[in-house]
Protein backbone atom coordinates (compact mmCIF):
# COMPACT_ATOMS: atom_id res chain seq x y z
CA UNK A 1 0.00 0.00 0.00
CA UNK A 2 1.33 3.39 -0.89
CA UNK A 3 -1.05 5.27 1.33
CA UNK A 4 0.56 7.73 3.62
CA UNK A 5 -1.08 8.88 6.77
CA UNK A 6 1.14 11.66 7.97
CA UNK A 7 -0.51 13.41 10.82
CA UNK A 8 -2.78 12.24 13.55
CA UNK A 9 -5.25 15.01 12.85
CA UNK A 10 -8.65 13.49 12.81
CA UNK A 11 -7.66 9.93 13.51
CA UNK A 12 -10.11 9.46 16.32
CA UNK A 13 -11.75 6.29 17.40
CA UNK A 14 -14.36 5.16 14.93
CA UNK A 15 -17.16 5.65 17.42
CA UNK A 16 -16.70 9.42 17.58
CA UNK A 17 -15.83 9.87 13.92
CA UNK A 18 -17.97 11.94 11.59
CA UNK A 19 -17.03 9.69 8.68
CA UNK A 20 -15.39 6.32 8.68
CA UNK A 21 -14.61 4.48 5.48
CA UNK A 22 -12.96 1.09 5.88
CA UNK A 23 -11.68 -1.11 3.07
CA UNK A 24 -14.04 0.51 0.61
CA UNK A 25 -14.10 -1.03 -2.86
CA UNK A 26 -16.21 -0.55 -5.95
CA UNK A 27 -15.51 -2.13 -9.31
CA UNK A 28 -17.31 -1.43 -12.56
CA UNK A 29 -16.46 -4.44 -14.69
CA UNK A 30 -12.68 -4.38 -15.03
CA UNK A 31 -12.38 -0.84 -13.74
CA UNK A 32 -11.47 -0.54 -10.09
CA UNK A 33 -13.14 2.81 -9.45
CA UNK A 34 -12.44 2.61 -5.74
CA UNK A 35 -9.84 0.12 -4.69
CA UNK A 36 -9.51 -0.08 -0.94
CA UNK A 37 -10.09 3.31 0.67
CA UNK A 38 -9.70 3.83 4.40
CA UNK A 39 -10.54 7.23 5.76
CA UNK A 40 -11.51 8.60 9.13
CA UNK A 41 -12.78 12.18 9.44
CA UNK A 42 -13.23 13.71 12.86
CA UNK A 43 -16.15 16.02 13.63
CA UNK A 44 -15.26 19.61 12.74
CA UNK A 45 -12.67 18.80 10.12
CA UNK A 46 -12.75 20.43 6.72
CA UNK A 47 -11.32 17.90 4.31
CA UNK A 48 -10.54 18.36 0.64
CA UNK A 49 -10.66 15.30 -1.58
CA UNK A 50 -8.31 15.76 -4.50
CA UNK A 51 -7.37 13.68 -7.47
CA UNK A 52 -7.33 13.68 -11.23
CA UNK A 53 -10.44 12.71 -13.21
CA UNK A 54 -11.24 9.06 -12.71
CA UNK A 55 -9.37 8.84 -9.41
CA UNK A 56 -12.52 7.58 -7.69
CA UNK A 57 -13.54 10.73 -5.85
CA UNK A 58 -17.16 10.79 -7.03
CA UNK A 59 -17.62 7.07 -6.51
CA UNK A 60 -16.24 7.43 -2.99
CA UNK A 61 -18.61 10.33 -2.33
CA UNK A 62 -21.55 8.33 -3.74
CA UNK A 63 -20.80 5.43 -1.43
CA UNK A 64 -20.43 7.78 1.53
CA UNK A 65 -23.90 9.15 0.77
CA UNK A 66 -25.42 5.72 0.27
CA UNK A 67 -26.19 6.40 -3.40
CA UNK A 68 -23.90 3.59 -4.50
CA UNK A 69 -23.51 0.26 -2.79
CA UNK A 70 -19.87 -0.69 -2.12
CA UNK A 71 -18.65 -4.08 -3.35
CA UNK A 72 -16.72 -4.42 -0.12
CA UNK A 73 -15.96 -2.40 2.96
CA UNK A 74 -18.03 -0.31 5.33
CA UNK A 75 -19.22 3.26 5.51
CA UNK A 76 -20.20 4.85 8.80
CA UNK A 77 -21.44 8.39 9.25
CA UNK A 78 -21.67 9.52 12.88
CA UNK A 79 -21.73 5.86 13.83
CA UNK A 80 -24.71 5.06 11.61
CA UNK A 81 -25.19 3.78 8.08
CA UNK A 82 -25.40 6.39 5.32
CA UNK A 83 -29.13 5.69 4.96
CA UNK A 84 -29.75 6.30 8.64
CA UNK A 85 -27.68 9.47 8.53
CA UNK A 86 -29.61 10.69 5.49
CA UNK A 87 -32.96 9.87 7.09
CA UNK A 88 -31.78 11.70 10.17
CA UNK A 89 -30.90 14.81 8.16
CA UNK A 90 -27.33 14.74 9.43
CA UNK A 91 -25.81 14.68 5.93
CA UNK A 92 -26.29 17.47 3.44
CA UNK A 93 -24.84 17.08 -0.01
CA UNK A 94 -24.22 19.01 -3.16
CA UNK A 95 -23.91 16.53 -5.98
CA UNK A 96 -21.95 17.06 -9.13
CA UNK A 97 -24.29 18.66 -11.65
CA UNK A 98 -27.13 17.90 -9.26
CA UNK A 99 -30.45 18.81 -10.74
CA UNK A 100 -32.87 21.55 -9.96
CA UNK A 101 -36.49 21.58 -11.03
CA UNK A 102 -36.91 23.91 -13.97
CA UNK A 103 -40.52 24.66 -13.21
CA UNK A 104 -40.07 25.53 -9.53
CA UNK A 105 -38.75 28.73 -8.02
CA UNK A 106 -35.65 28.84 -5.84
CA UNK A 107 -37.76 29.38 -2.73
CA UNK A 108 -40.09 26.51 -3.60
CA UNK A 109 -37.23 24.12 -4.31
CA UNK A 110 -35.59 24.78 -0.96
CA UNK A 111 -38.97 24.68 0.80
CA UNK A 112 -39.77 21.36 -0.86
CA UNK A 113 -36.59 19.76 0.43
CA UNK A 114 -37.10 21.39 3.82
CA UNK A 115 -40.59 19.91 4.04
CA UNK A 116 -39.11 16.43 3.74
CA UNK A 117 -36.76 16.85 6.68
CA UNK A 118 -37.71 16.58 10.31
CA UNK A 119 -35.80 19.51 11.76
CA UNK A 120 -35.04 21.81 8.86
CA UNK A 121 -33.70 25.33 8.98
CA UNK A 122 -36.23 28.01 8.16
CA UNK A 123 -36.18 28.36 4.37
CA UNK A 124 -35.33 32.06 4.57
CA UNK A 125 -32.36 31.22 6.78
CA UNK A 126 -31.03 28.63 4.31
CA UNK A 127 -31.40 31.13 1.47
CA UNK A 128 -29.67 33.84 3.47
CA UNK A 129 -26.74 31.61 4.39
CA UNK A 130 -26.31 30.70 0.74
CA UNK A 131 -26.51 34.34 -0.26
CA UNK A 132 -29.55 33.93 -2.51
CA UNK A 133 -32.39 35.48 -0.53
CA UNK A 134 -32.94 37.91 -3.41
CA UNK A 135 -33.49 34.98 -5.81
CA UNK A 136 -36.27 33.29 -3.83
CA UNK A 137 -38.99 33.91 -6.38
CA UNK A 138 -36.84 33.27 -9.47
CA UNK A 139 -37.51 30.11 -11.54
CA UNK A 140 -34.61 27.68 -11.44
CA UNK A 141 -34.26 27.65 -15.23
CA UNK A 142 -33.53 31.37 -15.18
CA UNK A 143 -30.39 31.13 -13.05
CA UNK A 144 -26.74 31.42 -13.99
CA UNK A 145 -24.39 28.51 -13.37
CA UNK A 146 -23.03 30.10 -10.22
CA UNK A 147 -26.49 30.90 -8.90
CA UNK A 148 -27.59 27.31 -9.51
CA UNK A 149 -24.67 26.09 -7.44
CA UNK A 150 -25.74 28.34 -4.59
CA UNK A 151 -29.28 26.98 -4.78
CA UNK A 152 -27.81 23.49 -4.55
CA UNK A 153 -25.85 24.68 -1.56
CA UNK A 154 -29.06 25.95 0.05
CA UNK A 155 -30.71 22.58 -0.66
CA UNK A 156 -27.77 20.83 1.01
CA UNK A 157 -27.88 23.22 3.94
CA UNK A 158 -31.58 23.29 4.69
CA UNK A 159 -31.62 20.07 6.70
CA UNK A 160 -29.14 21.76 9.05
CA UNK A 161 -26.67 18.90 8.60
CA UNK A 162 -23.63 18.11 10.74
CA UNK A 163 -21.74 16.83 7.72
CA UNK A 164 -21.71 18.59 4.41
CA UNK A 165 -20.46 16.70 1.36
CA UNK A 166 -19.72 18.77 -1.72
CA UNK A 167 -18.76 17.23 -5.03
CA UNK A 168 -17.03 19.88 -7.17
CA UNK A 169 -19.02 22.68 -5.53
CA UNK A 170 -17.48 25.53 -7.49
CA UNK A 171 -17.44 24.00 -10.96
CA UNK A 172 -19.21 26.39 -13.36
CA UNK A 173 -18.56 29.36 -11.09
CA UNK A 174 -16.57 32.40 -12.04
CA UNK A 175 -13.86 33.74 -9.76
CA UNK A 176 -16.11 36.16 -7.90
CA UNK A 177 -18.87 33.61 -7.26
CA UNK A 178 -16.28 31.12 -6.08
CA UNK A 179 -15.02 33.59 -3.52
CA UNK A 180 -18.57 34.38 -2.40
CA UNK A 181 -19.37 30.70 -2.20
CA UNK A 182 -16.44 29.98 0.05
CA UNK A 183 -17.37 32.92 2.21
CA UNK A 184 -20.79 31.31 2.81
CA UNK A 185 -19.05 27.99 3.42
CA UNK A 186 -16.82 29.56 5.97
CA UNK A 187 -19.70 30.63 8.19
CA UNK A 188 -20.93 27.05 8.08
CA UNK A 189 -17.62 25.52 9.10
CA UNK A 190 -17.09 28.11 11.82
CA UNK A 191 -19.91 26.52 13.77
CA UNK A 192 -17.88 23.33 14.06
CA UNK A 193 -19.53 21.37 11.30
CA UNK A 194 -17.70 18.74 9.26
CA UNK A 195 -17.12 19.27 5.55
CA UNK A 196 -15.78 16.96 2.87
CA UNK A 197 -15.37 18.50 -0.55
CA UNK A 198 -14.02 17.15 -3.78
CA UNK A 199 -12.45 19.75 -6.02
CA UNK A 200 -10.27 20.39 -9.01
CA UNK A 201 -9.13 23.75 -7.74
CA UNK A 202 -6.04 23.17 -5.67
CA UNK A 203 -5.97 26.69 -4.33
CA UNK A 204 -9.41 26.04 -2.80
CA UNK A 205 -8.03 23.05 -0.99
CA UNK A 206 -4.98 25.06 0.02
CA UNK A 207 -7.04 27.93 1.38
CA UNK A 208 -10.05 26.25 2.94
CA UNK A 209 -9.16 22.70 3.96
CA UNK A 210 -7.65 21.63 7.26
CA UNK A 211 -6.69 18.43 5.63
CA UNK A 212 -6.11 17.14 2.14
CA UNK A 213 -6.78 13.63 0.92
CA UNK A 214 -5.22 12.82 -2.41
CA UNK A 215 -6.63 9.99 -4.49
CA UNK A 216 -5.26 8.22 -7.52
CA UNK A 217 -6.57 5.12 -9.29
CA UNK A 218 -9.13 4.43 -6.59
CA UNK A 219 -6.72 4.72 -3.69
CA UNK A 220 -5.68 7.32 -1.17
CA UNK A 221 -2.07 8.22 -1.96
CA UNK A 222 -1.57 11.01 0.55
CA UNK A 223 -3.47 12.31 3.53
CA UNK A 224 -2.55 15.17 5.82
CA UNK A 225 -2.48 18.94 6.14
CA UNK A 226 -1.60 20.94 3.04
CA UNK A 227 1.88 21.58 4.42
CA UNK A 228 2.39 17.92 5.14
CA UNK A 229 1.21 16.73 1.77
CA UNK A 230 3.29 19.35 0.06
CA UNK A 231 6.37 18.31 1.99
CA UNK A 232 5.87 14.72 0.85
CA UNK A 233 7.13 15.70 -2.52
CA UNK A 234 10.81 16.37 -2.64
CA UNK A 235 10.61 19.72 -0.93
CA UNK A 236 11.86 22.20 -3.52
CA UNK A 237 12.27 22.81 -7.18
CA UNK A 238 15.55 24.29 -8.39
CA UNK A 239 15.71 26.04 -11.72
CA UNK A 240 18.80 27.40 -13.45
CA UNK A 241 20.40 28.05 -16.79
CA UNK A 242 23.41 25.75 -17.02
CA UNK A 243 25.25 25.58 -20.35
CA UNK A 244 26.65 22.13 -20.97
CA UNK A 245 24.73 20.31 -18.22
CA UNK A 246 23.52 16.80 -18.94
CA UNK A 247 20.76 14.89 -17.26
CA UNK A 248 22.97 12.02 -16.19
CA UNK A 249 25.36 14.29 -14.34
CA UNK A 250 22.56 16.21 -12.66
CA UNK A 251 20.82 13.03 -11.52
CA UNK A 252 23.66 11.96 -9.29
CA UNK A 253 23.78 15.23 -7.37
CA UNK A 254 22.72 14.79 -3.73
CA UNK A 255 18.99 14.98 -2.96
CA UNK A 256 17.83 14.98 -6.57
CA UNK A 257 14.62 13.14 -7.32
CA UNK A 258 13.73 14.38 -10.78
CA UNK A 259 15.55 16.24 -13.55
CA UNK A 260 14.32 17.98 -16.63
CA UNK A 261 16.74 19.53 -19.16
CA UNK A 262 15.57 21.75 -21.99
CA UNK A 263 18.55 23.21 -23.75
CA UNK A 264 20.26 25.29 -21.11
CA UNK A 265 17.22 25.41 -18.88
CA UNK A 266 17.38 22.89 -16.10
CA UNK A 267 14.65 22.04 -13.61
CA UNK A 268 15.59 19.82 -10.69
CA UNK A 269 13.26 18.46 -8.04
CA UNK A 270 15.15 17.97 -4.84
CA UNK A 271 14.49 16.55 -1.42
CA UNK A 272 17.35 18.62 -0.03
CA UNK A 273 17.71 21.75 -2.09
CA UNK A 274 20.59 23.16 0.00
CA UNK A 275 22.79 20.11 -0.60
CA UNK A 276 21.80 19.96 -4.25
CA UNK A 277 22.59 23.62 -4.79
CA UNK A 278 26.03 23.41 -3.16
CA UNK A 279 26.97 20.41 -5.24
CA UNK A 280 25.52 21.97 -8.35
CA UNK A 281 27.60 25.11 -8.02
CA UNK A 282 30.74 23.07 -7.51
CA UNK A 283 30.10 20.92 -10.56
CA UNK A 284 28.75 23.74 -12.75
CA UNK A 285 30.24 27.06 -11.66
CA UNK A 286 28.82 28.58 -14.85
CA UNK A 287 25.21 28.11 -13.61
CA UNK A 288 23.19 31.31 -13.56
CA UNK A 289 19.63 32.63 -13.02
CA UNK A 290 19.22 30.24 -10.13
CA UNK A 291 15.76 29.99 -8.55
CA UNK A 292 14.70 27.80 -5.67
CA UNK A 293 10.96 27.43 -5.09
CA UNK A 294 8.67 25.37 -2.92
CA UNK A 295 6.84 22.63 -4.78
CA UNK A 296 3.43 23.76 -3.59
CA UNK A 297 0.30 21.71 -3.54
CA UNK A 298 0.12 21.73 -7.30
CA UNK A 299 3.55 20.20 -7.61
CA UNK A 300 2.68 17.65 -4.95
CA UNK A 301 -0.57 16.90 -6.71
CA UNK A 302 1.08 16.36 -10.06
CA UNK A 303 3.88 14.35 -8.61
CA UNK A 304 1.69 12.15 -6.41
CA UNK A 305 -1.08 11.55 -8.89
CA UNK A 306 0.75 11.20 -12.19
CA UNK A 307 0.80 7.76 -13.76
CA UNK A 308 4.55 7.52 -13.37
CA UNK A 309 4.17 8.27 -9.68
CA UNK A 310 3.47 4.64 -8.75
CA UNK A 311 6.96 3.95 -7.41
CA UNK A 312 7.98 7.54 -6.84
CA UNK A 313 5.16 8.11 -4.43
CA UNK A 314 6.13 5.33 -2.13
CA UNK A 315 9.68 6.52 -2.15
CA UNK A 316 8.83 10.16 -1.63
CA UNK A 317 5.95 9.68 0.71
CA UNK A 318 7.03 7.03 3.14
CA UNK A 319 9.35 8.10 5.83
CA UNK B 1 -43.87 12.56 2.81
CA UNK B 2 -45.41 15.83 3.76
CA UNK B 3 -48.27 18.02 2.76
CA UNK B 4 -45.93 20.82 1.70
CA UNK B 5 -44.21 18.50 -0.73
CA UNK B 6 -47.51 17.55 -2.39
CA UNK B 7 -48.56 21.18 -2.65
CA UNK B 8 -45.41 22.07 -4.56
CA UNK B 9 -45.89 19.09 -6.88
CA UNK B 10 -49.37 20.39 -7.68
CA UNK B 11 -48.23 23.97 -8.14
CA UNK B 12 -45.54 22.85 -10.56
CA UNK B 13 -48.08 20.89 -12.60
CA UNK B 14 -50.39 23.89 -12.76
CA UNK B 15 -47.57 25.85 -14.39
CA UNK B 16 -47.34 23.43 -17.25
CA UNK B 17 -49.22 24.54 -20.35
CA UNK B 18 -49.41 20.94 -21.51
CA UNK B 19 -51.23 20.05 -18.32
CA UNK B 20 -53.61 22.99 -18.53
CA UNK B 21 -54.44 22.30 -22.18
CA UNK B 22 -54.85 18.53 -22.11
CA UNK B 23 -56.54 18.08 -18.79
CA UNK B 24 -58.62 21.22 -18.41
CA UNK B 25 -59.19 23.29 -21.55
CA UNK B 26 -59.26 20.47 -24.09
CA UNK B 27 -61.89 18.24 -22.42
CA UNK B 28 -64.22 21.14 -21.69
CA UNK B 29 -63.97 22.59 -25.19
CA UNK B 30 -64.31 19.20 -26.88
CA UNK B 31 -67.37 18.48 -24.77
CA UNK B 32 -69.01 21.74 -25.86
CA UNK B 33 -68.02 21.21 -29.50
CA UNK B 34 -69.10 17.56 -29.72
CA UNK B 35 -72.38 18.27 -27.99
CA UNK B 36 -73.14 21.00 -30.52
CA UNK B 37 -72.17 18.71 -33.42
CA UNK B 38 -73.53 15.31 -32.49
CA UNK B 39 -76.04 15.34 -29.66
CA UNK B 40 -78.93 16.70 -31.72
CA UNK B 41 -80.68 17.50 -28.47
CA UNK B 42 -80.57 13.90 -27.24
CA UNK B 43 -79.90 14.08 -23.52
CA UNK B 44 -78.34 10.61 -23.40
CA UNK B 45 -75.78 11.50 -26.10
CA UNK B 46 -74.90 14.71 -24.24
CA UNK B 47 -74.51 12.61 -21.11
CA UNK B 48 -72.25 10.08 -22.82
CA UNK B 49 -70.12 12.87 -24.29
CA UNK B 50 -69.88 14.45 -20.85
CA UNK B 51 -68.70 11.19 -19.33
CA UNK B 52 -66.22 10.54 -22.13
CA UNK B 53 -64.66 14.00 -21.90
CA UNK B 54 -64.56 13.78 -18.11
CA UNK B 55 -62.77 10.46 -18.48
CA UNK B 56 -60.32 11.87 -21.02
CA UNK B 57 -59.40 14.88 -18.89
CA UNK B 58 -59.05 12.75 -15.79
CA UNK B 59 -56.88 10.11 -17.44
CA UNK B 60 -54.63 12.80 -18.97
CA UNK B 61 -54.16 14.37 -15.55
CA UNK B 62 -53.45 11.03 -13.91
CA UNK B 63 -50.88 10.08 -16.58
CA UNK B 64 -49.20 13.47 -16.39
CA UNK B 65 -47.66 13.31 -12.91
CA UNK B 66 -46.02 9.94 -13.45
CA UNK B 67 -44.53 10.99 -16.74
CA UNK B 68 -42.61 13.68 -14.86
CA UNK B 69 -40.70 10.91 -13.11
CA UNK B 70 -38.64 10.32 -16.26
CA UNK B 71 -37.58 13.97 -16.37
CA UNK B 72 -36.69 14.11 -12.72
CA UNK B 73 -34.82 10.84 -12.92
CA UNK B 74 -32.63 11.86 -15.82
CA UNK B 75 -32.01 15.36 -14.47
CA UNK B 76 -30.65 13.92 -11.24
CA UNK B 77 -33.39 15.35 -9.05
CA UNK B 78 -34.21 11.83 -7.86
CA UNK B 79 -30.64 11.48 -6.65
CA UNK B 80 -31.04 14.71 -4.74
CA UNK B 81 -34.25 13.43 -3.20
CA UNK B 82 -32.50 10.24 -2.16
CA UNK B 83 -30.46 12.45 0.14
CA UNK B 84 -33.62 13.38 2.02
CA UNK B 85 -35.74 11.20 4.31
CA UNK B 86 -38.19 10.73 1.41
CA UNK B 87 -37.93 7.07 0.51
CA UNK B 88 -38.23 5.75 -3.03
CA UNK B 89 -41.65 4.17 -2.41
CA UNK B 90 -42.81 7.42 -0.79
CA UNK B 91 -41.61 9.35 -3.83
CA UNK B 92 -43.60 7.10 -6.15
CA UNK B 93 -46.62 7.28 -3.86
CA UNK B 94 -46.40 11.06 -3.87
CA UNK B 95 -46.31 11.06 -7.67
CA UNK B 96 -49.30 8.71 -7.75
CA UNK B 97 -51.27 10.90 -5.36
CA UNK B 98 -50.30 13.95 -7.40
CA UNK B 99 -51.63 12.21 -10.50
CA UNK B 100 -54.94 11.60 -8.75
CA UNK B 101 -55.06 15.23 -7.64
CA UNK B 102 -54.44 16.39 -11.20
CA UNK B 103 -57.45 14.36 -12.33
CA UNK B 104 -59.73 16.43 -10.10
CA UNK B 105 -60.12 19.57 -12.29
CA UNK B 106 -61.54 17.49 -15.16
CA UNK B 107 -63.98 15.47 -13.03
CA UNK B 108 -65.30 18.69 -11.53
CA UNK B 109 -65.28 21.06 -14.49
CA UNK B 110 -66.67 18.89 -17.27
CA UNK B 111 -69.71 17.70 -15.26
CA UNK B 112 -70.21 21.26 -14.04
CA UNK B 113 -70.36 22.49 -17.62
CA UNK B 114 -72.65 19.57 -18.37
CA UNK B 115 -75.07 20.57 -15.63
CA UNK B 116 -74.95 24.33 -16.05
CA UNK B 117 -74.43 24.81 -19.78
CA UNK B 118 -75.72 21.66 -21.44
CA UNK B 119 -78.56 20.99 -19.07
CA UNK B 120 -77.59 17.45 -18.09
CA UNK B 121 -79.66 16.39 -15.12
CA UNK B 122 -78.90 13.32 -13.07
CA UNK B 123 -79.87 12.10 -9.64
CA UNK B 124 -77.35 12.25 -6.80
CA UNK B 125 -76.14 8.68 -7.42
CA UNK B 126 -75.66 9.51 -11.07
CA UNK B 127 -73.52 12.54 -10.34
CA UNK B 128 -71.59 10.53 -7.76
CA UNK B 129 -70.79 7.94 -10.44
CA UNK B 130 -69.73 10.62 -12.92
CA UNK B 131 -67.58 12.66 -10.54
CA UNK B 132 -66.25 10.35 -7.82
CA UNK B 133 -66.57 7.14 -9.81
CA UNK B 134 -64.68 8.44 -12.83
CA UNK B 135 -62.08 9.98 -10.54
CA UNK B 136 -61.37 6.72 -8.72
CA UNK B 137 -61.42 4.83 -12.01
CA UNK B 138 -58.29 6.65 -13.24
CA UNK B 139 -56.12 4.93 -10.60
CA UNK B 140 -54.82 2.52 -13.29
CA UNK B 141 -53.78 5.52 -15.39
CA UNK B 142 -51.86 7.11 -12.53
CA UNK B 143 -50.04 3.76 -12.30
CA UNK B 144 -49.40 3.66 -16.07
CA UNK B 145 -47.91 7.14 -15.72
CA UNK B 146 -45.55 5.91 -13.01
CA UNK B 147 -44.54 2.89 -15.07
CA UNK B 148 -43.82 4.95 -18.18
CA UNK B 149 -42.00 7.52 -16.06
CA UNK B 150 -39.72 4.81 -14.73
CA UNK B 151 -39.04 3.21 -18.08
CA UNK B 152 -38.89 6.23 -20.36
CA UNK B 153 -36.26 8.87 -20.88
CA UNK B 154 -37.08 12.55 -21.44
CA UNK B 155 -36.73 11.88 -25.17
CA UNK B 156 -38.89 8.75 -25.40
CA UNK B 157 -41.46 9.81 -22.83
CA UNK B 158 -43.37 12.20 -25.06
CA UNK B 159 -43.96 9.70 -27.90
CA UNK B 160 -44.79 6.92 -25.43
CA UNK B 161 -47.32 9.13 -23.67
CA UNK B 162 -48.86 10.19 -26.99
CA UNK B 163 -49.26 6.57 -28.05
CA UNK B 164 -50.75 5.59 -24.69
CA UNK B 165 -53.22 8.48 -24.83
CA UNK B 166 -54.19 7.76 -28.44
CA UNK B 167 -54.67 4.03 -27.94
CA UNK B 168 -56.56 4.52 -24.70
CA UNK B 169 -58.85 7.26 -25.97
CA UNK B 170 -59.43 5.97 -29.51
CA UNK B 171 -59.66 2.22 -28.98
CA UNK B 172 -61.08 2.55 -25.48
CA UNK B 173 -64.16 4.28 -26.84
CA UNK B 174 -63.58 7.82 -25.64
CA UNK B 175 -63.18 9.53 -29.00
CA UNK B 176 -64.74 6.80 -31.09
CA UNK B 177 -68.23 6.02 -29.73
CA UNK B 178 -68.45 2.36 -28.82
CA UNK B 179 -71.79 1.95 -30.61
CA UNK B 180 -70.11 2.85 -33.91
CA UNK B 181 -67.23 0.38 -33.40
CA UNK B 182 -66.92 -2.75 -35.56
CA UNK B 183 -66.89 -5.99 -33.59
CA UNK B 184 -63.14 -6.56 -33.65
CA UNK B 185 -62.52 -3.07 -32.36
CA UNK B 186 -64.99 -3.58 -29.57
CA UNK B 187 -63.11 -6.76 -28.65
CA UNK B 188 -59.92 -4.73 -28.29
CA UNK B 189 -61.78 -2.05 -26.37
CA UNK B 190 -62.87 -4.61 -23.80
CA UNK B 191 -59.26 -5.24 -22.86
CA UNK B 192 -58.41 -1.60 -22.23
CA UNK B 193 -58.90 0.11 -18.87
CA UNK B 194 -60.16 3.22 -20.66
CA UNK B 195 -63.20 1.27 -21.89
CA UNK B 196 -64.07 0.33 -18.32
CA UNK B 197 -63.32 3.87 -17.18
CA UNK B 198 -66.08 5.00 -19.54
CA UNK B 199 -68.36 2.24 -18.24
CA UNK B 200 -68.16 3.41 -14.64
CA UNK B 201 -70.59 6.27 -15.20
CA UNK B 202 -72.23 5.24 -18.47
CA UNK B 203 -75.02 3.42 -16.66
CA UNK B 204 -76.08 6.70 -15.12
CA UNK B 205 -77.02 8.22 -18.49
CA UNK B 206 -77.91 5.33 -20.79
CA UNK B 207 -78.72 1.66 -20.83
CA UNK B 208 -77.25 1.22 -24.30
CA UNK B 209 -74.06 -0.90 -24.38
CA UNK B 210 -73.72 -0.64 -20.63
CA UNK B 211 -71.93 -3.15 -18.44
CA UNK B 212 -72.70 -3.53 -14.78
CA UNK B 213 -70.91 -1.18 -12.42
CA UNK B 214 -69.60 -4.12 -10.43
CA UNK B 215 -67.93 -5.65 -13.47
CA UNK B 216 -66.31 -2.33 -14.42
CA UNK B 217 -64.99 -1.91 -10.90
CA UNK B 218 -63.61 -5.44 -10.88
CA UNK B 219 -61.80 -5.06 -14.20
CA UNK B 220 -60.31 -1.71 -13.17
CA UNK B 221 -59.27 -3.15 -9.82
CA UNK B 222 -57.56 -6.04 -11.62
CA UNK B 223 -55.74 -3.58 -13.89
CA UNK B 224 -54.67 -1.58 -10.85
CA UNK B 225 -53.23 -4.62 -9.12
CA UNK B 226 -51.31 -5.75 -12.20
CA UNK B 227 -49.95 -2.26 -12.85
CA UNK B 228 -49.06 -1.70 -9.20
CA UNK B 229 -47.05 -4.92 -9.20
CA UNK B 230 -45.30 -3.83 -12.41
CA UNK B 231 -44.46 -0.42 -10.92
CA UNK B 232 -43.05 -1.95 -7.75
CA UNK B 233 -41.03 -4.54 -9.66
CA UNK B 234 -39.64 -1.90 -11.97
CA UNK B 235 -38.74 0.26 -8.99
CA UNK B 236 -36.94 -2.60 -7.27
CA UNK B 237 -34.95 -3.36 -10.39
CA UNK B 238 -34.12 0.31 -10.82
CA UNK B 239 -32.88 0.82 -7.29
CA UNK B 240 -30.97 -2.46 -7.20
CA UNK B 241 -28.78 -1.11 -9.98
CA UNK B 242 -26.90 1.31 -7.76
Amino acid sequence: MNTTRISQTGSTTSAGAAVMLAGLRKHYGQVRAVDGVDLVIAPGEVVALLGPNGAGKSTTVDMLLGLTKPDAGTVTVFGASPHEAVADGSIGAMLQGGALLDDATVGETVAMVASLHRKPLPVAEALRRSGIEDLASRRCNKLSGGQKQRVRFAVALVSDPDLLVLDEPTAAMDVASRRDFWRSMHSFTESGRTVLFATHYLEEAETYADRVVLMRSGRVVADGSVAEVTSLVAGRVLRAAIPGATESVLRVLPGVSEVEVRGEQVSISSRDSDATLRALLQTFPQARDIEVAAVGLEGAFLSLTSDSAESGVTEGATR
Amino acid sequence: MSFGYLILELRRAMRSTRFMIFTIAFPVLMFLLYTGLYSGGHKSITGILMIDMTAFGALSGALFAGSRVALERSAGWQRQLRLTPLSGPAYLTAKGITGMMLAIPAVVLVPLVGALVEGVSLDATGWLRVVVGTWLAVIPFALIGLLVGQIGTPETMQPIMTIVMLVMSMLGGIFIPIDSMPGWMLDIAHVLPSYWLGQIARGAVTTDLTSSLGKAVLVLAAWSVVLAVAVVRRYRRDSARV
